[in-house]
């Protein structure tokens, strides 16, 4: 299966005044045709981080300072922000941002704002760019007539769909996926899960799916990696991940503890005691080990390498061996 | 909010403060300010200027619409300076009991415009024949005067040459036949005594330099009469730091005098106009509801009405004193915190903390007090350093329109003198600039503070 | 569901008026009859003018008589309650009573006469003032916060910095002193020259006499704008939505003028307009200076005359003026900000 997106030792840093923190630090995955990778971790963990170092859109004071990545065949870290602009942004790849609620502008129309994107991109006419719109926004369970409206007539389950109608519209190559669900309550979250499913499905997308919540995850994702302190500690296929022998790295492993499960009674909940690690001054070694219970004195050290301990699925962690 | 938290976030404010250069100025002009203010009577030159700032013969000796003395430094023709002349001889002479004192003062003249005026004052009681002459460096003498005068126990006689000696100079020219197109309207009596002559006096005199003797005979005839002190004073043309008014007050020490009211004025009116609104504010964001909404509709009546008319309408009717002013501005300018301060409290109000501490049984008065109001300190701070500036010209402009409090001295009130008389006509830029100029340099040195604190405390505005 | 916002902001706006109208009149009632008292008095003796040929005794009585005439035509027999609901609704009916010692153009003592005429000069002044002020205001607010924290926003702040504290008044003094007296570039006030001229003449005499004014007036004015402009700006680009507009790959260009300054747009306009409004109730003093016979110098005037009428009659006028403006503002943004002009709240 071509490899519809690629990263290799991706480094993003914010350079701020009381110094850089490192918050994507050589990270690296790939990413299949029709696949959806899940990326996980908990808040801070920099996976948001990385969703907009693939649009080449650091938050200031970010900066991309090394890395590769490469949309379909095509190398982008070179490109300049205006060749992004023109031939990347939403053409290859678009985003579904956190907290839609917020990511439309509130002084145009819906359809203004859907309008402006398309006919950036595409020499359209206003009828076929209105045709295609209403496609998509009926595509997501929307009525063209929401056109009309202003963003804040709209309840945050149908400003989310049409975040989606928009970032699918172009069609692109890659569609990143930031949390779309975390703002909306539990039935809202689980139609837009659903509607994910069913699109990619239909329409043949790549996501990557990022969010913090590992049942989520289990529903939508086909592989996932798992971030912890701008690294990426764990990546495999969903069922090595949650099937029966489960994950090797320690995180994973007690992530994957601490969700509560439906039908169990449990006495105490576990948890992960400690707290994310202060990106500044990163621990040294394994960055996971101040709050691991099976570090060794090798995890202070030497920071592990990702290994593959099965096919696809790999682990940075000095206990982890082949299976 | 204990003593440590306040401590310590006062510390990191100040370390945020240090890095704007424009709030640190301030801080420097506004640590002048409070020099002027706390060592005013030092720096007076005039003391008294606060309580007789009306009473003209506190200012009689100083030339009037005199421009500053520094202005000799940029210009060819330099005027003459005022200056205490010392006696250079004294001498008593004896022709039975009459008694005659004679003294003579040595006027060393370098300028080239003549002083405006000589002023000779004695103290003693009794009755004096004066008579007063001026030997000129080019030999001629002139009589200045002759006149029996009487001079009261504990107070001063005064002779002005100006007045009293016009025509006694006017005489001297005639006997030299100078008199020819002197336009004796434009001319001083000093500018004649000091200048040459050559076939006449011309309109813009020849200033003759050099050393002049004026010669003071005062005759006493009984035992009882004496003369205790004299002093002669040469008025000159240009005087002071900042020159004189038309009624020949020194403007310096009216420009001194009027930075304890600015600044009065302005705090005064702003800590208890953003107090007020600050507390307001809160109260009316905490209570909600009908509350809320009564105290919004009270404010938006005050909002609707415009300061500065009322308040002109209400000093010309009720005329008020400077303590009123500031109680009615307080009273207007209160309702400028109170909507963002009621944002702000909207937002506090919705932290679990302050739920919480309802609660645990905290009173309205307690939460409002301790929870919501000290976080709001630092806006009302920034707040409250804005607002001073524009306390300051309200004042300024109510004493321009003559309805400001006539007992104290402000610049304002300078200002008004200068309008009333004419200033911006006669081109006397020393009287009108340098008490606008005070105003704006205070607004200028509590913007910048104000601005420095605002950038500091309001996130969305750094550009780091 | 615009049209609700307006009729509840009108009629707040009315009833604000009317309060305040209230207010007044019971703060200068006694202040007013007594300058009442006086004209009556003035006017009886007028009319005993023509009496000459009766006795002591029938014009002693004539005066009494038309005395309380003319007490009860003014309602100053009706007890003091009365006479102050009377006096809010002649205010509000612009029944102002009449001036003591001056004239209106057309030689007219009634208040409301001689302070309507006054009116439109005023407005042109300061709209003209206002216009170019936001203009140049929003235009540099702009490049401030393109170049946020660099050399032309530091200046520039420091430039709104000094002038903050600075009397219009005083500036225009200044400005006068220079270029009216010294360099004899512009006239020293009034709003043309006398006499003046015909055609189209007379439109640019007035922009002569309009000129020294209006520059007074922007130069300290634009700093505010720009600093305004600027914050609003920078805090709308601060936005997630701007963010993802970029992301969508849309251009710089349309960010800025289109998605931001749209966005922007009602709280830039209507505190400008706000601060403006609030600055020409303290431009009274300002038309002063210049001579500009409009209402500010019409209250200078009428204190110089002790003219408690006209100064009423002004006020309640200037107050009425200021609260339509506050009126015009709130519909204004409601009409730019499509979440008050399509339902919700803001």
């Amino acid at each position: 299966m071509e490899k519809i997106l690629r990263v290799d030792n991706l480094k993003l840093y914010y350079y701020t005044s009381k110094g850089v923190v490192k918050a994507v630090d050589d990270v690296s995955f790939s990413l299949k045709k029709g696949e959806t990778l899940g990326l996980v971790g908990e808040s801070g963990c920099g996976k948001t981080t990385t969703g907009f170092a693939l649009l080449k859109m650091p938050t200031p004071p970010g900066r991309i300072v090394g890395g590769k990545i490469e949309v379909d065949g095509l190398d982008i870290t070179p490109l300049s922000e205006s060749e992004m602009r023109k031939n990347v942004r939403w053409e290859k790849i678009s985003m579904v941002f956190q907290g839609a609620m917020n990511t439309l502008t509130p002084v145009y129309t819906i359809g203004k704002q859907m309008m402006e994107t398309l006919q950036e991109h595409r020499q359209m006419e206003r009828e076929q760019a209105r045709k295609r719109i209403e496609k998509y926004l009926n595509l997501v369970g929307l009525s063209g007539e929401v056109v009309k409206r202003y963003p804040h007539e709209l309840s945050g389950g149908m400003k989310q769909r049409i975040a989606i109608a928009t970032a699918l519209f172009l069609e692109p190559r890659v569609i990143i996926c930031d949390e779309p669900t975390t703002a909306l309550d539990v039935i809202v979250q689980a139609q837009i899960i659903n509607l994910l499913k069913d699109l990619k499905e239909k329409l043949d997308l790549s996501f990557i799916f990022i969010t913090h919540d590992l049942a989520t995850e289990a529903e939508v994702s086909d592989r996932i990696a798992v971030m912890y302190a701008g690294k990426i500690v764990e990546i495999g296929r969903n069922g090595q991940i949650y099937g029966e022998e489960g994950p090797c790295h320690p995180y994973t492993r007690n992530l994957l503890a601490a969700t509560p499960r439906l039908h169990e009674k449990v006495s105490t909940l576990s948890f992960i005691p400690g707290a994310p690690p202060d990106l500044l001054e990163p621990p040294s070694g394994c960055r996971f080990h101040p709050r691991c219970s099976v570090a060794m004195e090798k995890c202070a050290q030497e920071e592990p390498p990702l290994i593959e301990i099965e096919e696809e699925h790999m682990v940075a962690c000095w206990r982890c061996e082949k299976r | 909010m204990r003593l440590g938290d306040i401590k310590n976030s006062i510390k990191d404010f100040w370390k945020e403060f240090r890095k704007v250069k424009s709030g640190l100025l301030g801080l420097v002009l506004l640590g002048l300010f409070l020099f002027i203010l706390f060592f005013e009577p030092l720096l007076l030159p005039f003391s008294e200027a606060n309580k007789r700032w009306k009473d003209i013969t506190y200012w009689e000796d100083n030339p009037a619409s005199a421009a500053p003395e520094w202005i000799n430094l940029f210009t060819s023709k330099k005027r003459a300076v005022s200056q205490e002349l010392e006696e250079s001889r004294l001498e008593e002479k004896n022709a039975g009991t009459v008694r005659i004192i004679e003294e003579t003062f040595v006027y060393d003249y370098r300028y080239d415009v003549a002083p405006s005026d000589l002023i000779f004052k004695a103290s003693g009681s009794g009755n004096v024949t004066v008579i007063m002459s001026v030997e000129r460096p080019d030999g001629q003498k002139i009589d200045l005067m002759r006149k029996p005068m009487e001079i009261q126990e504990g107070k001063e006689i005064r002779i002005a040459i100006d007045k009293t000696s016009k025509s006694d100079v006017l005489n001297f020219l005639k006997k030299l036949n100078a008199l020819n197109g002197v336009t004796t309207q434009t001319l001083k009596t000093t500018d004649i005594i000091f200048s040459k002559i050559e076939n006449s006096v011309s309109f813009t005199p020849d200033p003759l330099k050099g050393e002049y003797r004026i010669l003071v005979s005062m005759i006493l005839q009984k035992e009882s009469d004496r003369i205790d002190s004299t002093s002669m004073k040469v008025a000159g043309r240009v005087q002071g730091i900042l020159g004189t008014d038309n009624s020949k007050r020194d403007i310096w020490s009216g420009v001194l005098a009027g930075v304890k009211w600015a600044l009065l004025i302005g705090l005064l009116t702003a800590v208890i106009s953003v107090s007020i609104g600050v507390i307001y504010g809160v109260m009316s964001a905490y209570l909600g509801g009908w509350k809320d909404s009564l105290m919004q509709r009270i404010f938006e009546i005050f909002i609707s009405v415009p300061l500065l008319p009322v308040l002109i309408v209400m000093s010309a009717v009720f005329k008020p004193s400077i303590w009123v002013i500031i109680l009615i501005m307080s009273i207007f300018y209160w309702v400028g915190p109170v909507k963002t301060v009621r944002s702000m409290g909207l937002q506090i109000k919705e932290e679990t903390y302050i739920e919480a501490s309802r609660a645990l049984g905290a009173s309205n008065a307690r939460i409002i007090f301790k929870h919501m109001v000290p976080l709001l300190v630092p806006y009302a701070f920034a707040s409250m350093a804005l607002y001073v500036p524009g306390a300051i010209v309200v004042e300024a402009t109510l004493s321009l329109l003559g309805l400001g409090d006539p007992t104290i001295v402000t610049w304002g009130q300078l200002l008004q003198d200068a309008h009333s008389g004419g200033a911006m006509l006669s081109g006397m830029w020393w009287w009108v600039v340098p008490p606008g100029l005070a105003i704006a340099l205070m607004g200028m040195t509590f913007a910048f503070v104000g601005f420095a604190m605002d950038k500091i405390l309001n996130p969305k505005l750094k550009t780091r | 569901m615009f049209w609700k916002y307006v009729l509840k902001r009108v009629f707040y706006g009315i009833l604000i008026y009317i309060v305040l109208v209230f207010i007044f009149s019971v703060l200068f009632n006694s202040v007013m009859e007594q300058t009442l008292r006086a004209q009556i008095e003035e006017e009886i003796r007028a009319e005993m003018m023509g009496l000459d040929s009766r006795s002591t005794q029938q014009i002693q009585s004539f005066v009494e008589n038309r005395r309380l005439e003319k007490y009860s035509q003014y309602r100053l027999d009706k007890p003091i309650f009365e006479r102050i609901i009377w006096r809010t609704w002649s205010t509000l009916t612009l029944n102002l009573g009449k001036s003591t010692a001056i004239r209106s153009a057309a030689g007219d003592r009634d208040v409301w006469a001689i302070v309507s005429e006054k009116i439109p000069r005023t407005l042109l002044l300061f709209s003209t003032a206002m216009l170019v002020d936001i203009v140049i205001g929003i235009w540099l607010g702009l490049k401030k916060a393109q170049k946020a924290g660099k050399f032309l926003d530091k200046s520039t702040s420091v430039g709104t910095m000094i002038v903050f504290g600075m009397p219009s008044w005083w500036l225009g003094m200044i400005l006068i002193m220079f270029f009216a007296y010294t360099i004899k570039i512009f006239p020293s006030g009034n709003f043309h020259s006398t006499p003046p001229p015909e055609g189209i003449a007379y439109f640019f005499d007035l922009i002569y006499h309009l000129a020294l004014p209006v520059l007074t007036l922007v130069v300290l004015g634009f700093w505010g704008r720009a600093f305004l402009t600027r914050n609003i700006v920078l805090g709308v680009l601060q936005e997630d939505y701007i963010m993802a507009a970029r992301a969508r790959g849309i251009p710089e260009r349309k960010i800025l003028y289109g998605h931001t300054m749209r966005t922007a747009a009602p709280p830039i306009v209507t505190m400008s307009l706000l601060a403006l409004l609030a600055s020409v109730s303290g431009n009274i003093v300002f038309e002063g200076i210049f001579s500009w016979p409009g209402m500010g110098n019409l209250f200078w005037f009428a204190l110089q005359q002790n003219d408690v009428p006209v100064l009423m009659g002004n006020l309640a006028v200037t107050t009425g003026l200021y609260i339509s403006g506050l009126v015009i503002l709130d519909l204004i943004y409601g009409l730019l900000d499509p979440r008050i002009k399509v339902g919700g709240k803001a």
